[in-house]
């Protein structure tokens, strides 16, 4: 592999980790405080792209105002299903995960019905090739710097959040234990509803923000729940700096030993990658082991 | 009995009759004169791009046939119903609606795409003696002798664009092929390498993909890397190979694309430029190509047809619009030689002879060497280039002039990538 392929496959595995990363840390805050797994995580994402397909493609409206309308209507999106599905079953993580499975398939249906079965793809406006470091044939376009920044910009907004805020005090606070927190006097309903809004927006940026990137389809949430996942196992459940540093290693693993081999190894790569962590470090690598 | 004689009692009695005669009567006599048509193929999820529009193109094949009156077999006059079912390209979806159009809605033959979904089908078509089409002869196999392969002779007729590219463009001499891990990318790719290798150009690297895929900029930084004079998208589906072209085109490629298919191209074209698509040679042509003007095309008005489809589904023309309708006329042509819609009859009908009329001209059953058995029609196929932003058919290449030259290449390529009859059994 010559330096100029290297560093593209590093660009490429840049791209793809900043985006699962939104998906993973968005998947770990509702899990950490809700204890749901959101097997409709990735339907949210998939929700985001198609919302910015209707504000920017469809209607013509700014790039920028339609992730802003993605991650607001994502994230309310999310405060529905909070609201509906997951608070009826706060003591039933079954009955959450099952309705999980049922919102997944309902956004699905909505999907079609609303777009129909075709994939949209189409350019986004900063779709131009830029060159980096002068050399022209080490390129990436416009829109994956957006999506990098992008991610950056939330990451860090999220975690300001976390750690300066009250709201995320509060937070924190119930994902580490809920009975504490609510002695304390944190109302669980809506640290739920504020994780959940968190969650799903995140999922809705990242949706909205490669939307002319990948092709948006009804199905597109399924290859990016399957690495959310597995970031979120080899990160430490519950562990949103863990999500972060496993996206950034999932992605790398991924795009290099696609680029070596193929991608059907890729895949492989990435499920070995998690069963090595399992076996090495049960917890994950940034999780705390369950005590007994 | 005198209408002046009827009482009431025989006046009500008479009106009853004959409503019951009126309501029975033309029903039986058009459930009598039509027949079921079933369409098992993706009309939803990833491969739907190569179902849906098809169905849109059979339907619009069955409105016209109806429209004059239906068609003529046998003696009789029959209307034409498609009946179609979403297999969502799952085996057990297709299964059930194998048995759902056979058992329930009484078909007398099945079109379908084919591929991962086909062994699910084979042993119900087989039970049932029902005659089965698919788009992809990598399907055939003695043991489907129910099974035909009349329109779409995939992934063969690949080899008429590399083919053609030697021709024309003898400079480029090294390629990388790239391909989805399926039913339908495997004999793609035998069938690229083994082209590929006739023609003397140098295959640097094949790069598979999972069908999950949807980012490409890793496979596509892979091909790149090779530095290849061609770059070949196999039978990518047709969303992979927008978000391929879209990926070479971002990391500045600047050399020639073939690609099996090219679906929605003006999207692909709008997603890069028109410059970097110029030249993209594929194997689908539209029908408003005049070279479909020609007397030896086996497609009634191939241009109005284009026209009625395009504006009744703006935007959807891809490979199999026109395939599947195609498959309906190479049906109906064997149903009238058998004077019968039986399966097994018209199944007799469609190979009399050895010959058959195809799309692009007359064709022969063929496949013995290659599937096992002679039930894929084959015969000329058009090499398309995009040309201004326009999709145009360049020539026509005779796959079994080809094939007597370069068959053996062929089968050692399916034989390396697990591919032939016999290993896929």
């Amino acid at each position: 592999m010559d330096l100029a392929v290297f560093i593209q496959t590093c660009l490429n595995a840049v791209y793809a980790s900043s985006y699962l990363a939104l998906v993973a840390v968005g998947l770990v805050l509702i899990f950490g405080v809700m204890r749901v797994v959101n097997f409709a995580h990735g339907e949210l994402y998939m929700a985001g792209a198609y919302a910015l397909f209707w504000v920017f493609h469809q209607t013509g409206l700014p790039f920028f105002l339609g992730v802003a309308v993605a991650i607001a209507a994502v994230g309310a999106l999310g405060l529905v299903m909070e609201r509906a599905l997951f608070r009826p079953m706060r003591n039933n993580p079954l009955g959450g995960l099952i309705c999980s499975i049922g919102a997944l398939l309902i956004l699905q249906a909505g999907a079609v019905a609303l777009f129909g079965v075709r994939k949209k793809s189409f350019a986004g406006p900063y779709n131009e090739a830029v060159s980096l470091f002068g050399v022209e044939s080490l390129t990436i376009s416009g829109q994956r710097l957006a999506v990098i920044a992008f991610a950056v910009a939330l990451l860090g907004a999220l975690w300001v959040f976390l750690k300066k805020s009250r709201f995320g005090w509060a937070l924190r606070a119930v994902a580490q234990d809920p009975d504490a927190a609510a002695l304390q006097g944190i109302s669980i309903g809506r640290i739920s509803m504020l994780a959940m809004a968190l969650g799903a927006g995140l999922a809705g940026a990242a949706g909205a923000l490669t939307a002319t990137i990948v092709p948006t389809g009804p199905y597109m949430g399924h290859s990016v729940i399957i690495g959310a996942f597995i970031v979120i196992i080899v990160g430490g459940v519950g562990s949103l700096e863990g999500a972060v540093v496993a996206s950034i290693l999932y992605a790398f693993v991924s795009t290099f030993v696609t680029t070596i081999w193929d991608g059907v190894v890729a895949d492989i790569a990435g499920l070995l990658l998690m069963l090595a962590v399992l076996v090495a470090r049960p917890q994950g690598l940034f999780g705390r082991p369950e005590r007994a | 009995m005198s209408f002046a004689s009827m009482n009431r009692r025989n006046f009500l009695g008479a009106t009853a009759l004959a409503g019951a005669a009126t309501v029975a009567g033309p029903h039986r006599a058009r459930a009598d004169d039509t027949v079921k048509i079933g369409f098992l193929a993706p009309l939803t999820g990833d491969v739907a791009a190569w179902g849906l529009p098809g169905l849109y193109g059979c339907e619009i094949w069955a409105e016209q046939k109806n429209a004059m009156g239906g068609v003529e077999i046998g003696g009789a006059t029959y209307n034409v119903e498609i009946v179609s079912y979403d297999n969502e390209y799952l085996p057990d979806k297709a299964r059930t609606g194998a048995q759902k159009l056979i058992a329930e809605d009484g078909v007398s033959f099945i079109e379908m795409l084919g591929g991962d979904t086909m062994p699910a089908v084979t042993p119900i078509a087989n039970r049932a003696e029902m005659l089965v089409s698919t788009l992809l002869p990598s399907d055939l196999s003695p043991d489907t002798p129910f099974l035909v392969a009349p329109a779409e002779v995939h992934p063969i007729y690949n080899l008429t664009g590399v083919w053609w590219m030697a021709e024309n463009m003898p400079d480029a001499k090294t390629a990388v092929i790239c391909a989805q891990d399926d039913a339908i990318g495997r004999p793609s790719v035998a069938t690229y390498l083994a082209a590929f290798e006739a023609h003397g150009v140098e295959v640097k690297d094949t790069i598979f993909f999972d069908i999950s895929t949807t980012d490409f900029a890793p496979v596509m930084t892979a091909m790149l890397a090779h530095k290849p004079d061609i770059l070949c998208l196999d039978t990518a589906y047709a969303e992979f190979v927008n978000e391929l072209c879209k990926q070479a085109f971002v990391q500045g490629y600047g050399g020639q694309i073939v690609s099996c298919t090219a679906d929605f191209y003006a999207d692909i074209i709008a997603n890069t430029s028109e410059e970097f698509m110029d030249g993209v040679i594929f194997q689908f042509p539209d029908f408003d190509d005049p070279a479909l003007n020609d007397p030896r095309i086996n497609f009634d008005d191939p241009n109005g047809f284009f026209q009625t489809y395009n504006e009744r589904y703006p935007g959807q023309w891809g490979a199999v619009s026109w395939e599947y309708a195609s498959i309906l006329d190479l049906w109906l042509d064997g149903a009238r030689k058998a004077g019968s819609i039986e399966p097994a009859a018209v199944l007799e009908g469609m190979k009399q002879g050895g010959k058959g009329a195809h799309a692009f001209g007359e064709a022969d059953w063929w496949g013995e060497e290659l599937f096992g058995i002679d039930n894929a029609l084959v015969g000329d196929w058009p090499v398309v280039q995009i040309q201004n932003g326009k999709a145009v058919i360049v020539e026509f290449k005779n796959i079994p002039e080809w094939w007597s030259e370069h068959g053996g290449t062929m089968i050692e390529h399916f034989e390396e990538m697990g591919e032939m009859w016999y290993q896929r059994a």
